[in-house]
């Protein structure tokens, strides 16, 4: 086998940066838009409201217990079916197999965070909402500065480990066609037979993208518990 | 939505057993199943080494297995897939395509279920096995009988779940052109040209199914006396 790393330099490392940039977007896009539907659902789980909670229900555990990978094509293949026509024809202007990655793992990836969202909430002793009630905070003000700091610090690793299953998840998209990282490998193994060097840069930046993200997870959840007492850290059992 | 125009006896058949009566190829649900159950057994077993080595005496042993846990969560599986399918034909050895996303889920799932392995062992009171120790149990015997059942029922849940991801990863066969599901259900909507609808919400309808089964039936097991009535005839 010869190896020539060289080849890295030149065009194919502008391919594999070009795919960075995509999966960095992709990421970015599917992140933002997960919150926005894994936060609200998540808070009405929590509230559990009588009509809506078998909706929330049934999405996530839809969601959940789907291959993102399949939610990808479903929603790319029926897009043209099941939307509008207008709303179709200005997606597929902007790049239509982009959007429908990022609505479907942002679907997929909000079910997660609902679930994480609702365990937070519930880990906060119902006194302390009723406390601040009584203490003459409305709720929305209780819910965000007595809640959600509480919550958040339960919330956050795990919180911070779906934003690196995002940044992994993304190399789905190739299915169909968005030219992110995992596609560019392949599209350099089949024209410029270069596989094996390729996918090993491509493998060495998802490593280092998803190692810093959870290196950032660490630190971060490691200052916003800098006021609460540690944890006794459980004993192994090789200390016998 | 005119399903019974899509899933006639015949693209249902193909669906669930591939063309195993016609050619004895086997496909669709039945290779997944078959590839999730497989990559479930090996990678549990794989895990509890892992798992185990975490916390051993030896430090190379740690280091080792730490890297190991580091390296194959932080790397999507799709790119183990490839690896595992493309790498090795360098040298002239083409794994087959069921190998190679047997190996790559495998290696997948291992890393993951390491770390739940090594929190359902920490989760056991330390005290347990020293009172193990003090009634005459070796170091092995008060792993074997004291905390590998107390483990056991503490990791059952976190297990479960990174079952049903197992099963949902074995989907990202179909980007090398293993025959399972999802590319038996791509090739009937291929030939329909004019059904996704159909075809695809009828493939997320039975991962779904298939998930929320094994969902059930794991959950079952956490009754910890039904388990004992079950399996140890207690």
């Amino acid at each position: 086998m010869h190896l020539d790393w060289t080849i890295l330099w030149g065009n194919p490392g502008l391919l594999i940066l070009q795919g960075l940039l995509v999966t960095l977007q992709l990421s970015g896009l599917t992140l933002l838009l997960a919150f926005l539907i894994g936060f609200p659902v998540g808070v009405l789980r929590w509230l559990s409201f009588r009509t809506l909670e078998p909706l929330c229900w049934l999405y996530v555990e839809l969601a959940r217990n789907t291959p993102p990978v399949v939610q990808i094509l479903f929603w790319y293949f029926s897009a043209s079916y099941i939307l509008p026509a207008p709303l179709f024809l200005g997606l597929r202007e902007v790049g239509y197999e982009f959007g429908a990655a990022v609505v479907a793992l942002a679907i997929y990836h909000g079910a997660f965070i609902v679930e994480v969202v609702r365990a937070g909430l519930n880990s906060v002793s119902t006194g302390q909402l009723d406390a601040a009630r009584a203490l003459g905070l409305g709720f929305t003000r209780a819910l965000a500065f007595i809640i959600a700091p509480q919550a958040g610090r339960i919330a956050l690793p795990p919180l911070v480990n779906e934003a690196a299953s995002i940044v992994k998840n993304t190399s789905l998209a190739m299915a169909i066609g968005v030219a992110e990282l995992t596609y560019q490998y392949r599209h350099i193994d089949a024209f410029l037979f270069r596989g094996v060097e390729a996918l090993a840069a491509v493998t060495l930046i998802y490593a280092v993208v998803c190692l810093s993200i959870a290196g950032f997870g660490h630190l971060l959840s490691a200052r916003l518990s800098r006021h609460v007492a540690r944890r006794e850290a459980p004993l192994s059992l090789t200390s016998e | 939505m005119e399903f019974g125009r899509v899933w006639t006896a015949a693209n249902w058949e193909r669906l669930l057993v591939g063309d195993l009566f016609n050619h004895g190829v086997i496909g669709g649900l039945l290779m997944t199943l078959l590839l999730g159950i497989a990559a479930i057994v090996l990678s549990t077993l794989l895990g509890g080494i892992v798992g185990v080595l975490r916390d051993s005496p030896r430090r190379t042993l740690r280091a080792a297995s730490a890297i190991y846990v580091q390296a194959f969560r932080n790397v999507p599986l799709l790119i183990l897939v490839f690896w595992a399918y493309f790498f090795p034909a360098v040298f002239g050895l083409q794994l087959s395509k069921f190998t190679s996303v047997l190996i790559a889920l495998t290696l997948f799932t291992a890393a993951y279920i390491a770390e739940i392995v090594r929190g359902g062992i920490r989760s056991v009171e330390p005290g347990h096995v020293e009172a193990a120790r003090a009634l005459g149990l070796s170091p092995f015997e008060a792993r074997l009988y004291v905390v590998l059942p107390q483990a056991f029922f503490n990791m059952l849940p976190a297990l479960a779940g990174r079952y049903v991801v197992a099963i949902k990863n074995t989907s990202l066969a179909f980007l090398i052109g293993l025959a399972d599901l999802t590319e038996i259900g791509k090739q009937i909507g291929a030939r329909l040209m004019t059904a996704p609808v159909e075809v695809y919400l009828t493939l997320l309808l039975v991962y779904f199914l298939v998930n929320r089964g094994l969902s059930l039936l794991l959950r079952a097991l956490e009754d910890r006396r039904r388990f004992n009535r079950v399996f140890l005839r207690i």
